[in-house]
């Protein structure tokens, strides 16, 4: 299979989760879509990926879970994601403030959605994000023209010396 | 290295293609010829098929050239009757013929000009007098793309009006066929916009390229001259196909575009070295200082004042500058060793008229490069003309510039499909157009060009270059 | 008295008839008119002034400007007698109260005065050592008089405190229960409220997961829909290997969120879908189950919010604060569900015996529950145990016991976590769940109850709540 960019869905509650990931839908054409029930399931999960020859583009995390708690998941995982130019974005209702300042802090927060999410924001948000991602990573612009933000990847094909032949 | 079932496809038969030659014996053909046929076998399967990069297979054309064919080579390092081997340096030195210092200018200038966004100033300068009813606006947006696509790369033209219009289109109803039309229109003013100056796009470098080998110089002003009527028609053909094929719904459009001139002092400088470079280019004819030369100006002066950096010269498109000196140097050597003649001897050109044999190679050049990079499609089809040319073989009346001329600039018109060019693969990937909208608006497009450049190369060129 | 005199009568006397008889002294004796001055505060004192009859007022102006009457002097006393000693300025200021006559003797001649009248030395000598002193006399009863005030004083202030401190704490209280009051009465009415449109989605749910069921002849389709019906969510890793089955079986299917949907589906759905992949699109299909499975969210979601209404009603009883019979359980059950959320984390055991009912307020007594639940929630980890115990004791008391795991309360915090102001935490918004312990217990007392905290022996608090079984 091609080299593949994940979404990833961190997320204790069942139901919540399912509404994540079907709000994801029209992006899982592009961006296949995994999920974990717990930071450690997560942990594994990124692995996995990475070890397949894939990248994690985007983690879309609860805070409050069983066992290790978003926060403290993503600040673990932090060196290993930024090297990847992953992006981390906090969902959640229950994260403190203090926890949300060791977040950023510490773990380089990309980006806080507060529950109860719309759908509208939570796609902005990704378009955003993977926009950023796919850039950073200097992937081939033009097959994310549909999905992402085309504007900016435009923008940087026009500054990234993209030529005739 | 993954290779899908074309590239596959493709190495098998460029490999076949390059040994097959030394197994036959084909009459009227040196033993260099045969040697050269099969590189030519392997550059073009290579170039069509694309198993690897086409720059590279540039690069590899040169290099089993100098090995297979120059002096320094292992066949031939004598003079013989049949062939005199050109010195290797003939062939590397295609990497800095003057042509391809002439793009280097160009590409100094496009990338500053990106870097100190005076691509995007002078748009949003360019489109104002345009109004807001979306007819004129089409027309505005392709005028300025063609008129900075002739000085930059179409490619980044095509990107950065993307820009410009992705806003607009988010804004008209999504039904409105205006959509289509505003995405079309910019990759067709792009393509047809790099006709317009040597610099505009590759395949005017593979003409070039040609001719001067064949002692043949034209002028910057003057290719503009010959190029730029039938841009400006071939720019409104385009413009009113565009409107009739995609009746706009809505009634005005607002272009948002904000910002302004950068006036530091890097910039000024920019300005200015931009400004007398195109002077001095435009102006050869009469001051006589050849374009290579003044193409030089820029990369001095941007380099001298640190208006360029390094940074930026290392993210100049240097494949670009190989894949044209490839095509350079293949012509080299069909020509040289008598492989180009001999193909041109196997057709009975007699029958064909001149108009017949204008419009042949017009055509086979827009199919060709519907389906292959442009400046594939003249690197080929080039070396024919040239020895159609000097042998005679198609009578009077032919004229190698004429010819040549139609291929490359036939080569420039293909906008058929979402892979006949960059810039049509970028509106494509926006997700606005349908591939049969495209394929449609080209196909006419093609063909009005087809007729446009027969129609230029009986009467409106042979004044110019007489 | 000294010797030969018996008082001051007596010399004065003395001293009355030594001035008869000698000429001297009668000119030293001057006539006063009430109210004039002899000498003002900060003044010398040029004379030594002796009150053969009539009163003098000394008073002294302090800082501030007022005046401090001090003493008032009668026939028989010295007048400028500390000037006369010390040298110094007058202290005070002496005005005569009323006609005076004394004798007024020059400071710098009264050595002379006393040689020339040798019989005077001995009576003015044991005049003005009794003057000193009464004087210091006077002193010691007035600083014996001061402090007995003073402590009088302070023992006032303390009554003081103490009172404010009592009302305090009954202000406090009162704005208490009155705010409890006022969001007592906006829980119910938010409950009212929110019934009417809860009720309506329950029921619109059902009308759409008849009309489904009904509108579909073909029955695939509304087998699938009701299989979706009944469709539980997976856990991601099921749903992950789940995935890779169906990549297997169904390799035709290529969008991946396709896929995933049917990894979710039971094994009957996807016969059905297999069996009729030739007539009608996965997708189709697919979109029947996930109809079923949404319908069959918003019941379930429905359902659990006329729940909460209903507790929440039941939990405030606000719209009658007067005491009913009631099953003490019910209220437990009430305040365990609107809690719910808090005690996701934890292991909750509940052994509700029987109890009889009693009179009550059902909304105070939540209270209690409220505040001793959330209190236990703030002390246990995750996975922390909770356990909720209700059963008689005997006839006529019943004991609600709630214990937990946690840390225990420490030694010297046990007796005084009933304290109104006592506090091991911030205030923070703690406001209308549980207004702290002091008021559970006034909640519990005004039952008739009494609460008992204690550490259980193998780590944790219990709280055990005795009431009486009685009639209303």
């Amino acid at each position: 299979m091609d080299h593949q960019i994940y979404i990833l869905v961190v997320e204790d509650e069942l139901e919540v989760m399912d509404a994540l990931v079907n709000d994801l839908e029209q992006f899982e054409k592009f961006f296949p879509v995994e999920s974990a029930n717990s930071a450690e399931e997560a942990r594994n999960v990124v692995n996995e990926i990475y070890n397949a020859g894939n990248e994690v583009g985007l983690i879309l995390c609860d805070h409050v879970m069983p066992g290790q708690n978003g926060v403290d998941f993503l600040i673990e995982l932090e060196k290993y994601l930024d090297q990847h130019s992953a992006k981390k974005v906090l969902v959640t209702g229950q994260a403190g403030l203090e926890d949300t300042i060791q977040a950023i802090n510490n773990a380089h927060l990309d980006y806080y959605i507060a529950k109860p999410w719309t759908k509208e924001l939570l796609e902005d948000v990704v378009i955003a994000q993977l926009t950023n991602f796919v850039m950073q990573r200097h992937y081939n612009p033009m097959q994310f023209m549909m999905i992402l933000d085309s504007v900016r990847l435009s923008e940087y094909m026009r500054t990234n010396h993209i030529t005739d032949h | 290295m993954k290779l899908n079932r074309k590239q596959l496809i493709g190495l098998i038969i460029g490999l076949i293609g390059l040994i097959i030659p030394f197994f036959l014996s084909i009459e009227g053909l040196s033993y260099a010829g045969h040697v050269a046929l099969g590189i030519f076998f392997l550059a073009a399967a290579f170039w069509m098929l694309e198993p690897f990069p086409i720059y590279a297979t540039s690069v590899l054309v040169i290099f089993l050239q100098i090995l297979l064919l120059s002096k320094q080579g292992f066949l031939f390092q004598e003079d013989s009757a049949a062939y005199i081997p050109d010195a290797y340096t003939a062939f590397i030195g295609t990497l800095a013929s003057p042509i391809i210092i002439l793009f280097l200018g160009g590409f100094v200038l496009a990338d500053a000009a990106v870097k100190y966004n005076l691509d995007r100033n002078l748009t949003r300068i360019l489109l104002s007098p345009f109004g807001s009813k979306p007819g004129s606006i089409l027309l505005g947006l392709m005028v300025v793309t063609a008129l900075l696509s002739a000085f930059m790369s179409n490619t980044a033209t095509t990107a950065m009006m993307m820009t410009v219009i992705l806003p607009i289109m988010a804004r008209i109803g999504k039904t409105d066929p205006l959509r289509i039309g505003l995405a079309l229109s910019i990759p067709f003013a792009a393509n047809i916009g790099g006709i317009t100056t040597p610099i505009g796009t590759p395949p005017n470098a593979v003409v070039l390229g040609a001719l001067s080998n064949q002692g043949i110089n034209i002028p910057f002003g003057e290719w503009m001259i010959l190029a730029t009527p039938l841009v400006v028609i071939a720019l409104l053909f385009a413009w009113i196909l565009l409107l009739k094929m995609f009746k706009p719904e809505a009634s005005s459009i607002e272009i948002d575009m904000s910002g302004k001139f950068n006036t530091s002092q890097n910039a000024i400088i920019l300005y200015v070295a931009f400004g007398l470079t195109v002077l001095f280019w435009v102006t050869e004819s009469l001051h006589g200082i050849k374009s290579a030369i003044i193409a030089l100006i820029p990369v001095v002066f941007l380099t001298l004042t640190g208006v360029v950096t390094k940074e930026d010269i290392r993210k100049l498109p240097w494949e670009v500058l190989w894949l044209v000196a490839g095509g350079i140097s293949l012509g080299i050597s069909m020509k040289s060793t008598g492989l180009a003649e001999w193909i041109v001897g196997s057709i009975e050109w007699n029958s064909f008229g001149t108009i017949s044999l204008l419009i042949v190679f017009a055509a086979v050049a827009v199919l060709m490069s519907n389906f292959l990079s442009n400046t594939v499609t003249a690197t080929l089809l080039i070396p024919l003309a040239v020895s159609l040319a000097t042998s005679g073989i198609a009578g009077e009346g032919f004229n190698l510039v004429i010819v040549s001329l139609v291929i490359g600039v036939s080569a420039s018109l293909a906008m058929m499909l979402p892979i006949s060019t960059p810039p049509n693969a970028i509106a494509m990937s926006t997700g606005t157009i349908k591939t049969s909208n495209m394929a449609k608006a080209g196909i006419s497009i093609g063909l009005f060009g087809i007729v446009l450049v027969v129609i230029y190369a009986l009467f409106y060129w042979p004044i110019i270059l007489n | 008295m000294a010797k030969g005199f018996k008082n001051r009568k007596e010399i004065l006397q003395f001293i009355k008839q030594a001035i008869v008889e000698s000429n001297d002294l009668q000119k030293l004796l001057t006539t006063f008119k009430k109210g004039d001055v002899l000498f003002k505060q900060g003044d010398p004192i040029s004379h030594l002034y002796l009150l053969i009859e009539g009163t003098v007022n000394l008073s002294h102006r302090r800082d501030d400007g007022s005046n401090l009457e001090l003493i008032t002097l009668s026939p028989g006393h010295f007048v400028g007698l500390v000037a006369f000693t010390t040298g110094n300025n007058s202290v005070t200021t002496c005005i005569t109260a009323e006609n005076t006559i004394a004798l007024c003797f020059k400071q710098d001649e009264f050595d002379q005065y006393l040689t020339a009248n040798p019989k005077l030395q001995v009576p003015v000598q044991q005049l003005m050592l009794s003057n000193m002193s009464d004087r210091f006399l006077k002193n010691v009863q007035l600083e014996s008089k001061m402090n007995a005030l003073n402590k009088q004083l302070e023992d006032e202030g303390v009554q003081l405190k103490e009172a404010f401190e009592q009302l305090e704490n009954s202000h406090q209280k009162m704005v208490a229960q009155e705010k409890m009051a006022t969001l007592g009465e906006l829980v119910a009415g938010f409950a009212h409220e929110v019934n009417n449109p809860a009720a309506a989605l329950l029921r619109s749910s059902e009308m759409l997961k008849d009309n489904f069921m009904d509108s579909e002849n073909a029955t695939a389709k509304t087998e699938i829909f009701k299989l979706g019906l009944v469709s539980k969510p997976l856990s991601s890793s099921d749903i992950r290997s789940r995935m890779l089955t169906i990549q297997k079986e169904y390799p035709w299917v290529k969008e991946r969120s396709v896929v995933r949907k049917l990894a979710q589906m039971p094994e009957e759905a996807l016969k059905i879908i297999n069996k009729k992949k030739k007539k009608i699109p996965v997708e189709t299909l697919v979109q029947q189950f996930e109809a079923g499975k949404f319908i069959h969210n918003i019941q379930v979601a429905s359902e659990r919010i006329a729940n909460l209404v209903k507790s929440l009603k039941s939990y405030s009883r606000q719209d009658r604060n007067v005491s009913d019979m009631i099953d003490i359980r019910d209220g437990i059950n009430d305040t365990i569900l609107i809690l719910s959320n808090r005690l996701k984390y934890l292991n909750l055991e509940l052994d509700l015996l029987d109890i009889p009912q009693t009179c009550g307020k059902m909304g105070e007594l939540n209270q209690v529950w409220t505040n001793i639940l959330v209190n236990a929630c703030d002390v246990l980890p995750h996975g922390g145990s909770l356990k909720i115990r209700t059963r008689s004791e005997g006839d006529y008391k019943i004991l609600v016991e709630i214990s937990d795991n946690g840390p225990g309360i420490p030694e010297t915090v046990l007796p005084k976590i009933f304290e109104p102001n006592f506090t091991t935490k911030n205030q923070g918004a703690k406001f209308g769940l549980g207004l702290g312990l002091a008021i559970s217990n006034e909640i519990v007392r005004q039952h008739g109850g009494f609460i008992k905290v204690s550490n259980n022996e193998n780590g944790g608090a219990s709280f055990q709540i005795i009431l009486p079984v009685k009639e209303c």
